[in-house]
């Protein structure tokens, strides 16, 4: 039971400029449970990825069961036994579960050899087997959209496991599950180890990984930083090589905030900014950081209640907060411009309230400030007429920046601003923060970067499972405080 | 470099209507004897003017992202109305009422799309069929006027002005007048930004659904205002006319280059559309090509136009 089951020894993996990859091993043993940790862009996606067959690596071998492996696609990965679990379940909603369970490898009937129609009794014959040995009944008839998440995880395992999986990598699987289903979770997990399944678990929360973990690897800006064996490491440990244990140079170089100009009177959890002030939001994936600014943005059904410079308005439409003098950049950039128009046209997106709707709009005017942002953000290239599907990642980050400063706003909400983009737009996104704050703007941003949080921010709040957890500032705020404040449960 | 190339790409791809357009020309003129004749051009304005104003109420539901099967019945209704409202009135309260009719069934569907969320093809489905139906409800199926109309409303159909039918002016000054809306008011800009991506545009603090329902009610107007000229040119209103209209008018904005899918297009260029349209249909008469035949090759373009339309985005 104990023998390597997958081996990936020496891989590395480019993209572009950025090496996600550079010469990751990891054997993964039969019955066992193998965790990978290591902060956003550390590779571990990559890493699964690449084992999963949706991806090629540069360099590097994959052995199975001791043979050498080369994966075309995930339907060879699959095929080959290993299945991953991602976090975004590959289901499809409107089938039932036993459909999906076969899909795309539907049991059909033989007559003289020759393949004719899906045998559906089998299809549900095999589908009920799988789901007991996961000790899970229902009706197999039900579309998976009307299932719990839970339990929709539990019919992609059902899937993995109907087609003899001997590697199950699961993506940060307990981040959108309650508590009761992170049990049943990991019961099922201890009956896969006992079949002699090798399992690959990603996870931020580190007392899963120290209650699960038989083996744990730990990734830092794509190199194992550590691998360790069960009992071998603590919580400290992990974080320590998580981050690197570099000292958090903590700079309150801004101003001190003034006074307060956004705040949820209503709320027990509410957030209060001051101008002048940068907060985090810390949190996992499925924390809930996200929906703090949502609310705060009215992007939602139900109205938000904020006082604004001790004014109260009711907020019920995005409308409304814009025109409160609060502006948003979304997590995804396709949410943020208008891809099909120039970056002109984007950067005065939200300013064309400024005059009246049947009025001509001041061209020259307009010429100016977008001149001027171009120059201020450094986008490239200064080219306003280009369309802004055009530009990368960082680029077009940027032009959302200059669509909220071209009108001026007093208060930014970002949700992981500098997510994938290149080191030097990065700096580049902070720098234009930190004097946004300086002239009195206020700023809350998530982020998934602790480090960027720290280095970032007067104060950060963490989310834990929707509710406010603590809060940073001054020299409390370190990265492996809020890594522990987050991932500790 | 890289980026130069790629928007002169695209410049030349937005130049294909109108090469279209002057190849189908030329081709006609070489094989046909007619077709320059002053009679003939003059004919081809005048049978594109109507199209051309549905077309370019069209092309605001098309390039905010909508659709609008509506427009056809929408024709009919305004026409009716206004000629009806015309014998008891007079000539200005009539057209006054043929254009409310018109922007008054956009304004529904504006409602029932932007604010009720209800599919626009579904929606304008059903409002094309109510609408046709409440036509044949007010005329009794009969064709309204003849006789009883006043004379200034007929001339409007019939005269020219400085060589030119009043029916060619409404769609030029039209095209003027709505595409410095278009192009240069935030109003206009707030159309795009919505077709081009409604949830960007929403969380950039514009009024989403608002910007919808204008479209829907530029839509509406403008089928009301070709309903009257319809009208004025067949001196009578008709319950059947306008029928496939809107299926010209959308193949027409699509052959102009508008995206359908939308947040792409512009007013001259669904006018292009409408020329391709129109030169087709008369240079295959004057080429003696049977009528069913014609059929054929207008659905034959309506495909290609939209293929193109694929192979574009696909990139």
């Amino acid at each position: 039971m104990t023998q390597t089951v997958l081996r990936a020894a020496n891989i590395t993996k480019r993209f572009g400029a950025t090496m996600a990859l550079d010469n990751v091993g990891v054997d993964v043993i039969g019955g066992q449970i193998h965790t990978l940790v290591g902060e956003n862009g550390a590779g571990k996606s990559t890493l699964i990825r690449i084992l999963g067959g949706v991806h090629k690596p540069d360099h590097g071998e994959i052995y199975l069961e001791g043979k050498l492996r080369h994966f075309s696609g995930p339907r060879e990965a699959i095929a080959a036994g290993i299945a991953t679990i991602p976090q975004e379940l590959r289901l499809v909603p409107s089938l039932s579960i036993a459909e999906n369970m076969a899909l795309g490898d539907w049991p059909v009937t033989r007559w003289l050899g020759i393949p004719g129609i899906v045998d559906r009794a089998r299809m549900h014959d095999e589908a009920r087997q799988t789901l007991r040995l996961l000790n899970f009944t229902a009706n197999l008839e039900i579309p998976v959209r009307d299932l719990p998440f839970g339990e929709r995880q539990l019919v992609a395992i059902g899937k993995a496991l109907r087609r003899n999986c001997r590697v199950l990598i699961l993506d940060e699987p307990t981040a959108a599950l309650e508590k009761h289903e992170i049990d049943r979770l990991f019961d099922i997990l201890a009956r896969m180890k006992d079949a002699g399944v090798a399992i690959i678990y990603i996870s931020h929360h580190l007392d899963e990984i120290l209650s699960l973990a038989d083996r744990c690897t730990v990734l830092r800006d794509g190199r194992v930083a550590a691998v360790s064996r069960r009992g071998e490491f603590d919580k400290s440990a992990i974080v320590e090589a998580m981050t690197g244990g570099v000292v958090n140079e903590f700079s309150p170089d801004a101003a001190l905030p003034g006074q307060t100009i956004l705040e949820e009177p209503q709320r027990a959890d509410g957030i209060s900014l001051r101008t002048g002030e940068l907060m985090g939001l810390a949190g996992l994936l499925g924390s809930g950081k996200e929906r703090v600014l949502r609310r705060l943005f009215a992007t939602g059904r139900e109205p938000t209640q904020v006082r604004i410079r001790g004014i109260p308005t009711r907020l019920s439409a995005p409308v409304h907060a814009v025109a409160a003098g609060m502006g948003m950049v979304p997590g995804e950039r396709g949410l943020g411009l208008i891809m099909n128009q120039s970056v002109r046209e984007n950067i005065l997106l939200a300013s064309l309230d400024r005059v009246p709707s049947f009025r001509s709009r001041d061209n020259r005017a307009d010429e100016r400030t977008v001149e001027a942002l171009l120059e201020l953000l450094d986008i490239r290239p200064r080219r306003p007429e280009l369309k802004v599907s055009m530009l990368s990642g960082g680029n077009q980050q940027k032009v959302i920046l200059a669509k909220w400063l071209a009108r001026k706003v007093d208060i930014l909400l970002l949700d992981d601003p500098t997510q994938g983009i290149d080191v030097a737009a990065k700096a580049q996104i902070h720098a234009l923060l930190r004097d946004f704050a300086k002239r009195g703007g206020a700023v809350l941003l998530s982020s998934s970067d602790l480090g960027e949080l720290v280095r970032l921010c007067h104060t950060v709040i963490t989310i834990n499972r929707g509710r406010i957890g603590t809060r940073m500032d001054g020299s409390h705020l370190t990265e492996q405080g809020l890594l522990r404040a987050i991932g500790g449960g | 470099m890289k980026f130069k190339a790629a928007t002169n790409g695209f410049e030349l791809r937005g130049l294909m209507p109108l090469a279209t357009l002057a190849v189908l020309c030329v081709v006609t003129a070489v094989a046909t004897d007619h077709f320059l004749s002053p009679l003939n051009l003059s004919n081809i304005l005048v049978q594109s003017s109507i199209m051309t104003v549905v077309a370019l109420g069209m092309t605001f539901v098309i390039v905010g992202g909508g659709f609008d099967l509506s427009v056809g019945s929408t024709v009919a209704l305004s026409g009716c109305i206004a000629t009806l409202v015309m014998m008891k009135a007079g000539l200005g309260l009539g057209i006054a009422a043929g254009l409310a009719a018109g922007a008054l069934v956009g304004l529904i569907n504006g409602v029932i799309i932007a604010i009720l969320g209800v599919n626009a093809f579904i929606a304008t489905l059903g409002t094309m069929v109510l609408v046709r139906g409440v036509v044949f409800l007010i005329t009794g199926g009969a064709p309204v006027g003849d006789e009883g109309l006043p004379r200034a409303f007929v001339a409007f159909g019939s005269q020219r002005f400085l060589g030119i039918h009043y029916l060619v002016w409404v769609p030029a000054i039209l095209l003027a007048v709505l595409s410095w809306i278009m192009q240069n008011t935030p109003h206009g800009r707030r159309i795009y930004a919505v077709g081009g991506g409604r949830e960007a545009s929403y969380l950039s603090g514009i009024p989403v659904e608002r910007v919808i329902a204008w479209t829907y009610v530029w839509c509406g107007g403008l089928a009301g205002i070709a309903g009257v000229m319809l009208a004025a040119r067949l001196q009578s209103g008709q319950p059947t006319a306008g029928e496939f209209y809107e299926l010209t008018a959308i193949a027409a904005v699509i052959l102009g280059g508008a995206a359908l899918h939308g947040g792409e297009g512009a007013l001259y260029k669904s006018v292009i559309g409408v020329f391709i349209m129109v030169v087709l249909g008369n240079s295959l008469n004057l080429l003696n090509v049977d009528s069913y035949w014609q059929r054929v090759a207008v659905g034959i373009v309506i495909i290609a136009a939209a293929a193109v339309d694929r192979l574009r985005w696909r990139r």
